[in-house]
């Protein structure tokens, strides 16, 4: 028992040995710029560290899931020492915008990015991503997969082999656009068509795509990053490696590899393009760094690391997009045409959702 | 003598903790009912009528039930081996028994999930990628049989020899003795560990989530973290909490008068080995399927994922993870520690209603499934002390209250065997109540303590939705480096946090066994 006692003390040395270790870090909340953010952490500890370098200002970084940090906020109220608000999907955006929380960002701001800036003028998008059909070649036939992602319900002989995420800030997204793009009804009914596919449901896409690869399901509904992740590295640190890719066209992947993009027909809400974005909070006492740090993410720097290792794409002008990707302009013309401030109808998307029993 | 009740024994030192514990379990449970019924009625009874929640909750006991068969399956004939026969390395076999404590849930779905399928570490087996009912049960399964089998052998040990004679003595042969004496006595070893084990897949979320598998805890998960809802998730913690309130109860009705300890501490014979003879290949067949599953996979699947990616985790972020993880659960153990002295020694020496109640509301936090209990923590905090909100502190004493009746058992246990006589007589020499105990009492219980705090610090360390929803920002526990990574595939980062964990854990454990000299180590008295 002895033993068994000072092992534990030898344990709880360690804070405090940690604590003399580290009495320069600076204590209490003052001049500390919290981040509330929807992102994981392998996405953006990257960013907060180049910008603590660069301007010498201490950041925290709160992760949670974009809902998981709304309902915080809420509940946080005026106590909340969040300064800003970066979420992955433009729905929590606009259900944050709906609530009061954020409040209107400067012109200079709102300027850079070159699309998808919200009319309310409260976020504004970091980089953009596109819905896209991740398919197993080796056992799916490109050839007989649908044009449109409202044709997937019929697709009889995929019973039980489709991957989705239904409670997933993307895919909510995805069922608020299709809603506003082809109204209540169009949208219960092809939930309820997929349903009878009997899907596989994940809580996020990265574990759907490994199933996808370990032969549990052969088409997923994903994020088209997700699918390069796999292919192509990424921020695992793994250097890109420029002849790698150019033997590799859109939709191909490696030679080896059992993951492949499908694209659906030009303007199909399939393809629907997606953003991610940030805003100031309301409550915040430190608008100045909060702004700086937003101006961060739209710099040319921040900007290529999401293209060049998160394979997302960047939303300010002329930030190289890795050649394994369709080019900006290409996405956009896929994806279907439509008012993104309709993205704001959250709510209706999750009653949907609850409806159909999938929340 | 004989202590009067009524206030004349109310001392604070004893009573104090335990009014404390009250309030720390029933206040924010108090506040989650508040919650639940704001919102309009309609809205309410659409939400509590949902056909989805008959669902989930078919699927929750479906799922309890069957990690119970499985766990029986395997935990008792290990406890068996190692207590009733005369296989080798019983040692050995008992660590192997025990070690999966240290092998969170959710490593030992990615384990499964990692070694099976088509590109699979077995991937030339063959074997079906498990997922839903299947993978749950499987991963739960392996993951809490060390509760039943710690508790089935300490049964199997301490059981009187001398009843088994009698029966021999009657005529009975040994497989009545073992269907008529043995397995009737073994029964309360049973409920209690079938009732932590419950308890643990009640209250799971990371390997129903990892295996897709809709419970309540899930489902609570989901409203929490996906849906914007909270009214609902507070609905959903109330229906999971009458869950275990029922199987609380039903537990307490099973064991009702049915408590065979051995009286009195006399020189105990040991039990009569059998020989396993012709049962020697498969008995050690059945352990080495179960130590190859329940503990060589984790642990090969976590060096694979270190062999795998090019990235490493760096070691100052490593030990960080182990610096914050032991910062919260060690303060954690100490604290659990101290509110159990108390309210074991009022069940043990002053045993009245109050105390049953305050023992009852001990394993009620216990019982409270950990998404549940959080989330009442936040709603609580942020209303009455938003000062302790995503502090340290805060999430310290959620563990400690959450895991104190797992501190409670192994003081229970060193104060019965504490003769009540020293502190009379201590006493008797004038001592006070309070010097008496510390000067008599207090030294006979150190071993029980440190067994407390480490079955208290294993447990948090391994815990996961808690820290999620209470810890300080910045924070990053061991537990919270593993699921943060391997959620994005990133094994070769995970890995290393994974492997320190269990690492940890294992010295642990392995301390707790060597140390456990009258070999009735067991969780919950």
């Amino acid at each position: 028992m002895r033993s068994l006692i000072a092992f534990l003390v030898l344990l709880l040395l360690l804070p405090f040995a940690a604590c003399i270790s580290e009495t320069d870090a600076p204590d209490g909340d003052e001049g500390t710029l919290v981040i509330y953010s929807g992102r994981r952490d392998v996405l953006v500890d990257p960013l907060v560290e180049m910008f603590r370098a660069e301007t010498g200002l201490n950041v925290e970084v709160r992760y949670g899931t974009d809902a998981e940090l709304l309902a915080a906020l809420e509940e946080e109220g005026e106590n909340s020492q969040a300064d800003i608000f970066w979420a992955n999907s433009a729905g929590a955006l606009g259900a944050a915008s709906n609530a009061g929380l954020l409040v209107a960002l400067p012109d200079s701001i709102l300027q850079k990015p070159e699309a998808f800036v919200p009319s309310s003028g409260l976020w504004t998008p970091v980089t953009s991503r596109f819905r896209v059909l991740a398919y197993n070649p080796q056992t799916v036939d490109v050839e007989t997969l649908p044009a449109s992602v409202l044709e997937l319900p019929g697709m009889s002989d995929l019973q039980g082999r489709i991957g989705w995420t239904p409670t997933y800030s993307s895919f909510i997204d995805f069922i608020t656009a299709l809603r506003e793009t082809q109204g209540e009804e169009a949208a219960a009914t092809w939930l309820e068509g997929m349903k009878s596919l009997d899907p596989n449901a994940y809580a996020s896409n990265t574990p759907m795509l490994e199933a996808l690869e370990a032969g549990e399901i052969d088409v997923a509904l994903t994020n088209h990053y997700y699918v390069a992740r796999v292919l192509y590295g990424g921020e695992e640190g793994e250097h890109e490696d420029e002849e790698e890719e150019e033997e590799h066209e859109e939709g191909e992947g490696h030679a080896d590899a059992s993951l492949a993009t499908y694209h659906f027909a030009a303007g199909d809400v399939g393809n629907l393009a997606l953003v991610t974005g940030a805003g100031i909070l309301s409550n915040s006492d430190q608008n100045a760094a909060a702004a700086r740090f937003l101006t961060f993410l739209l710099s040319p720097g921040a900007q290529a690391f999401a293209a060049g290792e998160v394979h997302e794409y960047p939303v300010i002008r002329g930030t190289v997009v890795p050649t394994h990707l369709l080019q900006f302009d290409e996405a956009m013309a896929l994806s279907p045409v439509f008012d993104f401030e309709g993205l704001r109808n959250l709510e209706g998307s999750l009653d949907l959702l609850r409806e159909q029993g999938l929340l | 003598m004989s202590v009067a009740p009524g206030l004349r024994d109310f001392r604070w030192y004893l009573w104090g903790p335990a009014l404390l514990v009250a309030i720390g379990v029933l206040v924010p449970l108090g506040y989650l009912v508040v919650r639940a019924f704001e919102g309009d009625a309609s809205e309410l009874s659409r939400l509590v009528f949902r056909a989805r929640n008959a669902r989930l909750l078919g699927n929750t006991l479906g799922l309890t039930a069957g990690v119970l068969v499985l766990t029986s399956v395997i935990a008792f004939p290990l406890a068996w081996l190692v207590a009733r026969t005369d296989i080798r390395g019983k040692r050995f076999l008992t660590l192997l028994g025990v070690l999966p404590l240290a092998v969170p849930g959710y490593v030992m779905a990615y384990a499964l999930m990692a070694s099976t399928g088509t590109s699979g570490l077995l991937s030339a087996m063959h074997l079906p990628r498990p997922s839903g009912y299947v993978g749950a049960w499987l991963a739960l399964s392996l993951y809490t049989s060390p509760y039943l089998f710690l508790n089935l052998r300490a049964a199997l040990l301490g059981l009187d020899p001398s009843l088994e004679d009698a029966a021999r003595s009657l005529g009975y042969s040994n497989r009545e003795v073992a269907r008529y004496v043995v397995i009737p006595h073994l029964r309360p070893a049973f409920f209690a560990g079938g009732l932590l084990i419950a308890l643990h897949v009640l209250g799971d979320f990371g390997v129903v989530s990892l295996m897709r598998f809709e419970t309540f805890s899930y489902a609570i998960y989901l409203q929490y973290a996906a849906a914007f809802d909270r009214v609902y998730a507070a609905w959903l913690a109330l229906m999971l909490l009458s869950v275990t309130g029922a199987i609380l109860i039903l537990e307490m009705r099973l064991v009702q008068g049915r408590r065979y300890e051995r009286t009195g501490s006399g020189a105990a014979r040991h039990s009569q080995m059998s020989a396993l003879g012709r049962w020697r290949i498969p008995a050690y067949g059945f352990v080495g399927l179960v130590g190859s599953a329940g503990v060589l996979l984790p642990v090969i699947t976590v060096l694979h994922w270190l062999g795998r990616g090019t990235q490493r985790s760096h070691w100052n972020d490593l030990l960080h993870a182990l610096i914050d993880s032991c910062s919260a659960a060690l303060p954690a153990a100490f604290i659990a520690v101290a509110l159990a002295l108390p309210i074991a020694y009022l069940g043990v020496r002053k045993p009245s209603k109050r105390s049953r109640v305050a023992e009852r509301i001990a394993y009620l936090g216990y019982a409270t499934p950990p998404l549940a209990f959080a989330l009442a923590f936040i709603f609580f905090t942020l209303r009455t002390a938003p000062f302790l909100y995503q502090s340290l502190g805060l999430l310290i004493i959620a563990y400690a209250l959450h895991f104190l009746a797992e501190a409670i058992g192994p003081v229970r246990s060193a104060l019965y065997q504490a003769p009540a006589r020293i502190h009379e007589a201590a006493r008797s020499l004038g001592r006070s109540p309070l010097r008496a105990f510390f000067d008599g009492t207090f030294p006979l219980l150190r071993g029980g303590l440190g067994v407390s705090m480490a079955f208290v610090f294993l447990s948090a360390l391994k815990e996961l939705p808690i820290t999620f929803l209470l810890s300080p920002i910045g924070f990053r526990s061991l537990a919270m480096g593993v699921w943060g990574a391997a959620g994005e595939s990133l094994f070769s980062v995970a890995a290393p946090y994974a492997l320190v964990l269990m690492a940890t854990s294992s010295i642990i454990v392995w301390l707790l066994l060597r140390d456990d000299r009258n070999r009735s180590l067991k969780p919950f008295g």
